[in-house]
C-alpha cells in the first residue's frame, strides 16, 4: 500500500464514515438530553429572560473575550483566558477563512467565500498551536485542573492538536512529502470527529443550552448575566 | 461498596436529572475558572473546593446511568461507581465549604448554574442522610419544635411580647383580614431582636395592616439547606397554611436570603402555592414604602463615619433586590456611603450562608473567607456595614467579634427604622 492509496482512502471512505459517526453520534447526544425532559418554570419573572439572554450572549462573543480582564477572576486564570481565547479565534479563522478550508466548504454547501492571505493565515495557525502547547502545560501543572482533568481530557487535546500540527505543517509546505502530510492531516481530522460525540469537545453544541439557561436565570431575577 | 443509602443518593440525582441538569453538566469544557470564583477555593487553596468539582457525584451518577462516554469509562475502569465513602467526602465539601452563592455562574464562560446544581448535590447527599450532624440537627428541630434554634412556641410567644414592651412596637399576632403576613426568623427573634422591633416599627408608621402568625413563625428553611425536598415543603407550607388562614394578600420575608430564595423562586416549582399570595422581601417592601411616601426618612441620618453596603446571594445576585437597598442608603448616609468592590451581582459572599455558619466544623473555612471580606471593608475604610440579610449578619457580627474589627454590623431595617421622621 502506498501512499496515494492511503490518501484516497483517507479523503474518501474514512472521513465520510468519520462524518457520519460525527453527526450521528451528536444527534443521538443532543436527542439524548432534550428527551430527559424539560421542567416548567412556575415562578414568575421579575425581570425580562429575553433581556438576560441577549446580554449574556453579547457579553460572552463581544465582550469577554476581547477584554477578559473586566473579569476579576481573570487573575490566576491568565492563561486560560488568553490562551483560550486565542486558540479558539485562531481556530475560527483558519477553519473559516483558510483558503483550503474554504474548498471544503464549497464543496459542503455549493458556495464559497473569500479566504485571508496566506501570512495571516500562518501568523493564525502559529498562534494556535502555541495556545494548544501552554493549555497543556498549564492543565499539566495548575492543582485545580490537575485533578479536573482525566484520561479522556488529555485525549481531546491529542485530538484536535493533531489535525492543527499536521495542518500548519501542509500549508508551509514543510518535510513531508504532499501525499503523506495530506493523508496525515485526513487521518487527523477523522480521529477528531469520531472521538467529538464521546468528549467534551461537543462543548460547542451544549454551550448554546447553558448560556441560554443563565442568561434566562439572570434575566428573570432581573440581575445582569 | 455501594449500600442502600448511596443507592437512594444516585436515585435522587437521577430523578432530579431533566434536561435542565444533563445539557450543563454536559457543557463543561473543564476549564477550571470557577476554582478563582469560589471563596472557599481563594480562601483556602484547595483545589477540591472548585465548585465544578462538588458536582463529580452528580455528573457520574448522570454520566454513568445516560451516556455512552460514563458506560464506556465504567466498562473500562476508568471509573468507578459512587460509594458511600464518596458520599461521605463530598458531604464535607458540598456542606462546609459552599454557601451555594452562585458566584461560581456567573463567571463559567459556559453559564453553567453551578450553585443550583450543587444544590442537587445536596439533594442526594440529605436523601442518603450524609449531612454534618449539627446541620441535621438543627433541621430536625425545625421538623419537630418549629424552629432550628429551638424556639418553642411559648418561647416564640414570651419573646414577641418582650420585644413589643422593650422597644414599645405594636407586633400584631394572628390577626385575620391583615394584608401582610411578616415571617421573622428565629436569629433575628433571638439574636437580633431590634431588626425585628425596627420591622414592625417602620410598618406601623406606614399604617401597614399586618400580622405575624404563631403557626407560621419561622422562615427559615433548614429543609432548602440540606435540600431535602420534602421539609422544605413541609417549613414553606407552615407559613402558606398560615397566609391562607389569615387570608393576606402578601407575605413578606424577613432579611434571610435562602428564606427569600426557596419562597419567591423555588416554592411554585415544587408544591401549591396559594393563589394571588406575591411573595415580598422586607427590604424591597421598606424601599417601596419610601418611594409611594408611606414613610419619611431624616436625610443624612447616617453621615459622619464611612458605611458600606455587603450584598447578600440570595437576595442581591439571586434575588435582583440590588437598587432598592442603595437607593435607601444614599438617604441615610448620602455623603458616607461607599461600595466595596467587586459589588452588586459580582459580590464576595459572607461565607457563613448555606447552612455553613450552623456547623461547627467549618467555623475554620467561613473564617478564612471572612478574612476576605476584612480586605474589602478595610479598601474602603468602613467603620460600619449594612446588610439585608440575618445569615449575613450573624456571619458579620461573630467574625467581627473573632477579629476583633472596630466595624459595627446593622441590619437594613434597623437603620431605616431610626432614621423615621
Amino acid at each position: 500500500m502506498n501512499w496515494t492509496n492511503i490518501l484516497n482512502f483517507s479523503r474518501g471512505p474514512l472521513l465520510h464514515v468519520a462524518m457520519i459517526i460525527f453527526v450521528a453520534g451528536l444527534s443521538y447526544r443532543l436527542v439524548r438530553v432534550l428527551l430527559l425532559g424539560w421542567a416548567r418554570d412556575r415562578a414568575k419573572n421579575k425581570g425580562s429572560k429575553l433581556w438576560g439572554v441577549i446580554v449574556n450572549y453579547l457579553k460572552g462573543l463581544f465582550v469577554l473575550p476581547f477584554i477578559p480582564w473586566v473579569r476579576r477572576t481573570f487573575r490566576h486564570n491568565e492563561l486560560t483566558f488568553i490562551a483560550g481565547g486565542l486558540f479558539h479565534l485562531s481556530l475560527f479563522l483558519v477553519l473559516v477563512f483558510g483558503t483550503a478550508h474554504i474548498l471544503v466548504w464549497k464543496s459542503l454547501w455549493g458556495f464559497g467565500w473569500k479566504g485571508l492571505p496566506t501570512p495571516i493565515l500562518a501568523f493564525f495557525s502559529a498562534v494556535g498551536i502555541i495556545s494548544m502547547i501552554v493549555l497543556l502545560i498549564n492543565r499539566l501543572t495548575h492543582p485545580v485542573l490537575k485533578m479536573l482533568t482525566k484520561f479522556p481530557v488529555w485525549i481531546n487535546w491529542l485530538v484536535v492538536f493533531l489535525p492543527m500540527i499536521t495542518g500548519f505543517i501542509m500549508a508551509r509546505h514543510l518535510w513531508f512529502r504532499y501525499e503523506v502530510i495530506f493523508s496525515l492531516h485526513l487521518i487527523s481530522v477523522s480521529l477528531l470527529l469520531i472521538w467529538v460525540p464521546f468528549g467534551r469537545i461537543s462543548h460547542f453544541l451544549f454551550y448554546f443550552f447553558s448560556k441560554t439557561i443563565h442568561g434566562a436565570q439572570a434575566g428573570k431575577r432581573a440581575v445582569t448575566p | 461498596m455501594k449500600s442502600q443509602k448511596t443507592q437512594s443518593a444516585i436515585n435522587t440525582y437521577l430523578k432530579e436529572t431533566g434536561g435542565w441538569v444533563a445539557s450543563q453538566l454536559e457543557a463543561c469544557t473543564r476549564c477550571g475558572i470557577c476554582a478563582e470564583a469560589c471563596h472557599f477555593y481563594q480562601a483556602l487553596g484547595n483545589p477540591e473546593y472548585a465548585p465544578i468539582w462538588k458536582l463529580e457525584p452528580l455528573r457520574r451518577a448522570y454520566e454513568q446511568r445516560f451516556t455512552v462516554a460514563g458506560k464506556l469509562k465504567l466498562a473500562l475502569g476508568l471509573e468507578k461507581k459512587l460509594a458511600d465513602s464518596d458520599l461521605e467526602h463530598w458531604s464535607k465539601i458540598v456542606y462546609e465549604a459552599c454557601t451555594v452563592c452562585n458566584k461560581c455562574a456567573h463567571v463559567c464562560p459556559m453559564g453553567i448554574q453551578l450553585g443550583p446544581l450543587i444544590h442537587e448535590v445536596r439533594a442526594g447527599m440529605a436523601a442518603a442522610g450524609v449531612v454534618p450532624a449539627d446541620l441535621a440537627e438543627a433541621t430536625e428541630k425545625q421538623k419537630t419544635i418549629g424552629s432550628p434554634l429551638g424556639v418553642t412556641d411559648e418561647m416564640w410567644r414570651e419573646r414577641i411580647d418582650w420585644i413589643t414592651d422593650e422597644w414599645e412596637a405594636q407586633i400584631p399576632i394572628d390577626k385575620a383580614g391583615a394584608e401582610s403576613l411578616v415571617v421573622f426568623t428565629s436569629i433575628e427573634l433571638m439574636k437580633f431582636p431590634d431588626n425585628l422591633a425596627a420591622v414592625a416599627r417602620i410598618l406601623n408608621r406606614a399604617g401597614e395592616n399586618w400580622t405575624v402568625s404563631s403557626t407560621g413563625r419561622e422562615v427559615v428553611n433548614f429543609g432548602y439547606f440540606e435540600a431535602d425536598e420534602e421539609l422544605t415543603r413541609l417549613f414553606m407550607y407552615r407559613v402558606f397554611k398560615a397566609a391562607e388562614e389569615l387570608g393576606v394578600k402578601r407575605i413578606i420575608i424577613s432579611e434571610c436570603g435562602h428564606a427569600y430564595d426557596a419562597f419567591r423562586w423555588a416554592a411554585p416549582n415544587m408544591m401549591k402555592v396559594p393563589k394571588g399570595v406575591e411573595i415580598a422581601h422586607i427590604s424591597e417592601y421598606i424601599h417601596q414604602l419610601w418611594k409611594t411616601g408611606r414613610i419619611k426618612l431624616k436625610e443624612g441620618a447616617f453621615d459622619g463615619e464611612t458605611i458600606t453596603f455587603h450584598d447578600s446571594c440570595k437576595i442581591q445576585r439571586r434575588g435582583g433586590i440590588i437598587k432598592q437597598p442603595r437607593e435607601l442608603l444614599r438617604v441615610l448616609a448620602p455623603r458616607s456611603f461607599k461600595e466595596m468592590t467587586p459589588n452588586k451581582e459580582q459580590s464576595l459572599c459572607c461565607g457563613g450562608g448555606g447552612g455553613v455558619i450552623s456547623i461547627k466544623e467549618a467555623d475554620a473555612n467561613r473564617y478564612a473567607v471572612f478574612e476576605m471580606k476584612i480586605e474589602q471593608l478595610q479598601e474602603v475604610q468602613a467603620r460600619a456595614v449594612c446588610m439585608v440579610c440575618s445569615n449575613c449578619r450573624l456571619q458579620f457580627v461573630d467574625s467581627v467579634g473573632h477579629f476583633n474589627l472596630p466595624v459595627k454590623v446593622h441590619g437594613l431595617a434597623e437603620l431605616v427604622s431610626k432614621a423615621l421622621v
